[in-house]
């Protein structure tokens, strides 16, 4: 397949066995979603063939590869929250009688899907007030109840809880015991080597190597270290730079009895230049909340000071002229406009800059360019819409256009989600450097590794609360999900 | 560069050369003389200059259904305010000012309303559409209003003498200010779509508002800036027609007007969702609609089955960008 900016995947031959757990791996723009995009019938590729149970198919639309049995469950559900859980599961697809629906048929079979997958949610329940790990069940039985016998499954872990996620291993694995395949995607190694049988690995469009997950179960760090660099197609060294001590001085920025109705209450914090604070907590503890209060898309009351002058102007405008900048988690309908290119992309924030009056697209490019030596941005065509670029390459930009206006206080949301481990590690390093020109950054993160190995100290959220500091060296995963969770420390 | 995605680009410049090389091939009456192609862009000017303002509000994501009844408020207003200066003899650009600053107000005020007020785009014009028109036939007693300013009506013919240029008759064609109007503000506004921070604030709002407020860009602000550049317009344009008849019809003057700037909109391949458009696809489209009408009542087809003509020139045109948007 061609897209404008690279050959996102060249001559791959990959075989799946019935009843088998197919992990595939591989950095941002290794090519795992085309590959996915393309045996879900999503896209055409340009040469090659698929075979199913040795007979060439036709997958030219996603009907013909659900006819073929071949279901897909996007990171982004497609489901409809105002109707029931089993009108979600037979959409387009209703029994009727008589040419009148037959809501019965419909929930009793609804219910005995579920029932198989050992679920316990009500056929008759409105999806809207589900979890969103119940949704993926849901999505789930939608699959099955058109008899898919593949499954493809892009990043299904990314937004449950760890709770969550094993109730979805287990399910995974009564399907395996059922004969379906299932393809799964993930950036989490340690996962993928609990989870599968097989492993394959893309790199740059190629498939690298299938491996025998076997291998790797109850290894040692190390030997996820390797698969990692086989993923990297480098060896890995340390993925968290030493921390650097933070310059003693007083607070540059604070944040006092800030509540976001619903979501975070009297939530106070100072951070000073050159430090970079945590805030951990499960997902839906308010920490993207708490952010939004700050730079007020969010109503908030409390106060936010900068260098001591309180902020008036609650507004993200009135937030980066006072110097914050946030980065949110939601790249693709917050951070960045993927129908813009890259250009106007990095230089959206600071676009007042190269108006005078009239803008110089040509500085525009220049500034843009800078950034992309900079950051190490990979992208082949700077006036190519931004959709075109892998995750972390998405993430730089979305990064790079807050740079841009020189703010003093940078707040990343789930930075690295979506990302994989060699763009995480250089992440890591640009948030060091940053840190060390004296920029003051808040990390959100769900991952406590991430905050363990980047933070000088760390918060933790739990609906809407603080509910303990954690600093330097006491930062460990049983101090901080102690506190996330909500359980005394032992 | 795949044929499709050449006529999704260019499509409507395609086809009105299309339509042009028809006229060459078979003529019809005297087509290409200087009068008949000035009278062209003269017809297209009112509905033209309204096209432009409403390509940065469809840009935006907004609609804008109030402006043919805005062209008879400001026509009303500035003709009144003309009259009243009747005797002492002040120039006719009384009368234009007038009518700009009825067309500013009602902009800010639709995107006021829309922007701070949330009230969907499509209600508030809607309102326009009745508020606006019921307040010109108020002033106007239900009927027309005439100019006691004789000059009013002499301006709407007077405009540049273009140069090396002689009538089938041997003499001067004049290109009207209405006319050059709608040229000057299609480049300028180009220009400003282009060229300016709001231009480029207008496409992002457009294109994904959320992500645009969360780059501190004042998206409530740029939305109040489309709604008044249009009303702002849409004064110029109501200026115009009001001085080619030297009165308005305060029950007839501009209906229609909005739907065929709409048309001239999405015909130019700017896209109804917001976030991609063009101003000179706006301008090519006001023509070929014009085009289009001057060519069929040129030969002969009845009034009544025009519409169904513009209606299929339409479908067709958003049709063609639709089948570019699924495959990129």
């Amino acid at each position: 397949m061609q897209f404008p900016a690279v050959r996102a995947l060249d001559a791959v031959s990959l075989t799946f066995e019935p009843g088998e757990v197919h992990g595939l791996i591989g950095e941002n723009g290794a090519g795992k979603s085309t590959l996915m995009r393309i045996l879900s019938g999503l896209q055409k590729p340009t040469s090659g063939m698929i075979l199913l149970d040795g007979d060439a198919v036709d997958l030219s639309s996603v009907r013909h590869a659900l006819d073929q049995g071949i279901a897909m469950i996007h990171q982004e559900l497609n489901l409809v929250d105002s109707l029931s859980v089993a009108e979600n599961v037979f959409l387009g697809r209703e029994p009727r009688k008589l040419g009148i629906l037959d809501r019965k048929a419909m929930l009793e079979e609804t219910e005995r899907l579920l029932a198989s997958m050992n679920s316990d949610i009500a056929a008759n329940r409105p999806l809207g007030d589900l979890s969103l790990a119940q949704k993926q069940i849901v999505e789930i039985a939608k699959a099955l109840s058109i008899r898919a016998s593949i499954l493809i499954m892009d990043e299904p872990t990314a937004v449950l809880s760890d709770r969550e996620a094993e109730a979805l291993f287990a399910l995974i694995r009564r399907l395996r015991e059922q004969d379906v395949t299932v393809i799964y995607i993930s950036h989490r190694l340690q996962e993928v080597i609990d989870l599968c049988d097989r492993i394959s690995i893309l790199r740059d469009g190629k498939l690298i190597q299938t491996l025998s997950a076997d291998r790797f179960r109850g290894g040692s760090v190390e030997v996820i270290a390797d698969l990692a660099s086989l993923m990297v197609g480098r060896p890995l060294s340390d993925l968290y730079p030493a921390k650097t001590p933070v310059p003693e001085g007083p607070p540059l920025f604070e944040v006092e009895k800030l509540t976001v109705p619903g979501h975070a209450q009297d939530v106070s914090f100072t951070l000073r230049p050159g430090e970079i604070l945590g805030l951990a907590g499960l997902v839906g503890s308010g920490r993207t909340e708490l952010a939004e209060g700050i730079i007020g898309t969010r109503p908030a009351t409390g106060s936010v000071r900068m260098a001591n002058k309180p902020l008036t102007a609650r507004s993200p405008k009135g937030s980066m002229r006072a110097g914050i900048a946030y980065v949110s988690e939601d790249r693709k309908s917050l951070g960045l406009i993927l129908s813009l290119d890259v250009v106007e992309n990095t230089t959206l924030v600071n676009l007042a800059h190269y108006c005078r009056p009239l803008l110089r697209r040509a500085a525009q490019r220049q500034a843009t360019e800078k950034w992309q030596k900079d950051l190490d941005i990979r992208a082949g065509d700077l006036d190519a819409p931004i959709l075109y670029l892998s995750g972390g390459n998405q993430q730089k930009v979305a990064i790079a256009k807050w740079l841009e206006v020189r703010p003093q206080v940078l707040i990343l949301d789930e930075p690295t989600r979506g990302v994989d481990v060699g763009a995480k590690r250089e992440m890591y390093q640009l948030i060091h450097r940053l840190a060390a020109e004296g920029l003051a950054c808040v990390v959100i993160s769900s991952e406590l590794p991430e905050i363990i190995g980047l933070c000088h100290r760390a918060l933790v959220m739990r609906e809407g609360r603080v509910m303990g500091e954690v600093v330097g060296d006491d930062l460990s995963e049983e101090a901080l999900m102690h506190l996330a969770a909500g359980v005394a420390a032992a | 560069m795949k044929v499709g995605k050449v006529l999704q680009e260019y499509g409507v410049l395609i086809a009105f050369v299309v339509l042009i090389l028809i006229n060459v091939i078979f003529p019809t009456g005297s087509f290409f003389s200087p009068e008949n192609l000035r009278n062209l862009v003269a017809q297209s000017a009112a509905i033209g200059i309204i096209a432009i303002g409403m390509t940065f509000v469809i840009l935006t994501g907004g609609i804008d259904l109030s402006v043919g009844s805005l062209v008879a408020l400001c026509g009303a207003v500035g003709i009144l305010t003309l009259n009243k200066f009747a005797d002492s003899g002040t120039p006719v650009l009384i009368c234009c000012l007038a009518c700009i600053g009825v067309g500013i107000a009602a902009g800010f005020f639709n995107g006021v309303m829309i922007a701070f007020g949330r009230v969907a785009p499509f209600v508030v014009t809607l309102a326009g559409l009745a508020g606006f028109r019921s307040l010109a036939l108020h002033l106007g007693n239900g009927g027309e209003i005439r100019s006691q300013v004789p000059q009013l009506g002499v301006f709407g013919f007077e405009g540049i003498v273009l140069p090396f240029v002689k009538s089938q008759a041997g003499g001067p064609v004049v290109l009207y200010w209405g006319a050059v109007t709608f040229l000057v503000v299609a480049l300028i506004a180009s220009f400003i779509l282009n060229f300016t921070r709001y231009g480029r604030h207008a496409i992002a709002v457009g294109a994904n508002e959320k992500a645009a407020f969360f780059s501190a860009i004042g998206t409530k602000w740029v939305k109040v800036a489309s709604y008044t550049l249009l009303g702002a317009l849409t004064g110029i344009s109501a200026f115009f027609v009001t001085a080619r008849m030297n009165s308005v019809g305060t029950g007839s003057v501009g209906s229609f007007y909005e739907l065929d700037a709409i048309a001239a909109v999405v015909i130019g391949g700017t896209s109804l969702r917001g976030g991609r458009g063009r101003i000179w696809g706006t301008v090519v489209g006001v023509l070929l609609l014009t085009l289009i009408s001057n060519m069929m009542t040129a030969r002969g087809v009845g009034t009544n089955i025009q519409g169904l003509v513009r209606g299929v020139v339409i479908l067709v045109a958003v049709l063609l960008q639709r089948g570019s948007k699924s495959s990129d």
